[in-house]
């Protein structure tokens, strides 16, 4: 394995599959240029120019553009073609813009400027050394391009119309100037170039690093929060179910209320926990990928179904089919267990709750709702029911242990998956959350 | 005779509070602190069943375990005892985890903070009582 600060300081996938677009984007413009610009130069202005070549020129750069988009789509990995061909497209790149100086009169050429272009452009994917490296390869490329028009090893093309004709090429001091001025600027923006894009590329790694720090700390500290509360409640509870010996009603009492407040502990933790890894994910943006919403819900009813089942609460689960949406595992199993405990929390003994899924293929999205028949909340406090701490006033005034902080996460995690939610009640009858996310299309 | 059920877990609370529900039922139960006395353990008592906490010491050591006593290399006295992991939860390690034989060699999850009644109707389900008149 590499040092991680040489991995950090290689251009990413990503950054490789951007540049890759940038370059396609920009060829389809060169090619289309050179069509347009020689059709209107020559026959437009009847400037002179070796127009069939330029044609020619076009047509071949926007060839090789269409073949590496096709060959992208067939391989329907575009990060990997992109980091298989990138310096063959580069290398191809250059040839045509060579063609184009030798095309436009050589050292005395217009077009020499958008060298510096390629030069910057490769120079983002490379360290500085390799940036000053491939300033100077253009250098050299023009000034072998230069020196072989000038001994006439190849015919020089003047373009007379554009004050360029003559023995221009010829003439020592005005070549050599053009090609100083062209290759130090060259030099210069390679090295500008490249030492902004590793300076971008540090500070890119040290922010993973410390994302990558502080997600540990959140795991440690997630398990030594949850730890003792969970071994508390379980000793409470071993007391309470009967299995030491048979406790006064008073002490039955004060063990039930110290359960209680354990559970809310452990509720406050988890809570807090989930809004914490909200706030992170908004921030480090980790990659979506395609996750099994339907093995997600099926995982989540479960896990709070001896809630429901100790409180006589009917679950009402959809059938269990595979349905794909871009999003996070461990995210989505936060937002719907959060839903079903809330809904199953807010319901009277012996109430119902359902939870249904519903496939909307034109939208391509998901649909999944968690109904109940709860205490509902009030009309006035719906429109803050999702901000941060709040919490409903039938919910206050109710003995129900509460934070306030679910829904804010979970609506910040949901929106962070490109999805949406809505929440619809009525005081005294029930609450019925509906999500959306969108289809995982990704393949 | 009693079946025997070790328990490994690092949390001695942890340890009484499965302990006393399983004895109140009549199970014989062992306990172990960490990972090599349950390794340990497990070989010398040979249980009818091991609860194994998942995130002893560092994240994955219950997971290593696991792997001890089921995988390919483990003697077949150890694999023919099923494992009941008992999980913080589910969101919090990397891992992902689920009773899924290709994945991980455990035979049933039981989550945190134990629940006494869902202990023992797992318990239940992994020993069942038809098989106890050896």
């Amino acid at each position: 394995m590499q040092a991680p600060d040489l991995v950090a300081l290689r251009p990413s996938d990503d950054e490789l599959a951007q540049t890759a677009r940038l370059l396609i984007r920009l060829r389809w413009a060169a090619g289309l240029s050179i069509l347009l610009l020689t059709t209107v130069a020559r026959w437009g202005l009847g400037i002179e120019l070796p127009a069939k070549a330029l044609l020619a020129l076009g047509v071949v750069v926007l060839g090789y553009n269409a073949a590496l988009v096709a060959e992208a789509r067939r391989s329907g990995r575009p990060a990997a073609t992109a980091r298989r061909t990138l310096w063959g497209q580069i290398a191809l790149d250059w040839l045509a813009m060579v063609a184009l100086v030798h095309f436009t009169g050589g050292i005395t050429s217009p077009a020499l400027i958008y060298f510096v272009i390629h030069v910057a452009l490769a120079g983002t994917l490379l360290p500085p050394r390799g940036a000053r490296g491939l300033a100077l390869l253009a250098a050299l490329i023009v000034a072998a391009l230069a020196g072989l028009e000038a001994s006439g090893a190849l015919p020089h093309i003047a373009l007379p119309d554009l004050g360029l004709g003559g023995d221009l090429h010829r003439r020592g001091v005005p070549a050599l100037a053009a090609l100083f001025f062209f290759s130090t600027t060259a030099l210069t923006v390679a090295e500008l170039v490249a030492r902004q894009a590793r300076r971008l590329r540090q500070r890119e790694a040290s922010i993973r690093a410390l994302n990558e720090a502080r997600a540990a700390f959140t795991r440690a500290a997630t398990h030594e929060l949850r730890a003792p509360v969970a071994s508390g409640l379980a000793l409470v509870r071993s007391i309470e179910h009967g299995y030491l010996d048979e406790l006064t009603p008073s002490q039955a009492v004060i063990i039930e209320r110290v359960g209680v407040r354990l559970d809310g502990l452990r509720e406050l933790i988890d809570d807090l926990l989930d809004f914490a890894a909200s706030r992170e994910a908004s921030v480090a943006h980790p990659p979506l990928e395609a996750v099994d919403l339907g093995a997600v819900l099926a995982d989540a009813i479960e896990r709070e179904r001896l809630l429901a089942d100790a409180r006589n609460i009917a679950v009402q689960t959809p059938p269990r089919t595979p349905i794909m949406v871009r999003a996070v595992d461990t995210g989505l199993s936060m937002i719907f267990s959060n839903l079903i405990n809330n809904a199953i929390k807010y319901t009277p003994d012996g109430g119902i709750v359902t939870i249904g899924h519903a496939v909307e293929h034109e939208a391509a999205q998901v649909t999944v709702t968690v109904q109940d028949t709860g205490i509902g909340i009030p009309a006035a406090d719906l429109p803050r029911i999702f901000d941060e701490f709040f919490r409903a006033s039938n919910a206050k005034r109710s003995k129900i242990v509460g934070t306030g902080i679910g829904l804010a996460a979970v609506r910040a995690m949901i929106e962070h998956y490109h999805g949406s939610i809505a929440l619809d009640s009525v005081e005294g009858e029930g609450t019925c959350v509906t999500v959306r996310l969108p289809f995982n299309r990704q393949r | 005779m009693a079946r025997k059920i070790l328990v490994i877990d690092d949390d001695p609370d942890v340890l009484l509070a499965t302990r006393l529900p399983l004895e109140r039922e009549g199970y014989e139960v062992y306990e172990a602190l960490d990972e090599a006395e349950g390794l340990e353990q497990a070989k010398s008592i040979l249980p009818d069943l091991i609860i194994l906490d998942v995130m002893m010491g560092t994240h994955t050591a219950g997971f290593q375990l696991a792997q001890e006593l089921h995988g390919p290399d483990a003697p077949a006295v150890l694999r023919r005892i099923p494992i009941m992991m008992v999980t913080a939860v589910h969101q919090t390690t990397p891992l992902r985890f689920r009773p899924e034989s290709d994945y991980l060699p455990v035979q049933a999850f039981l989550e945190k903070p134990l629940d006494p009644r869902r202990l023992l109707d797992e318990v239940r389900k992994l020993l069942p009582p038809e098989q106890t008149g050896e």
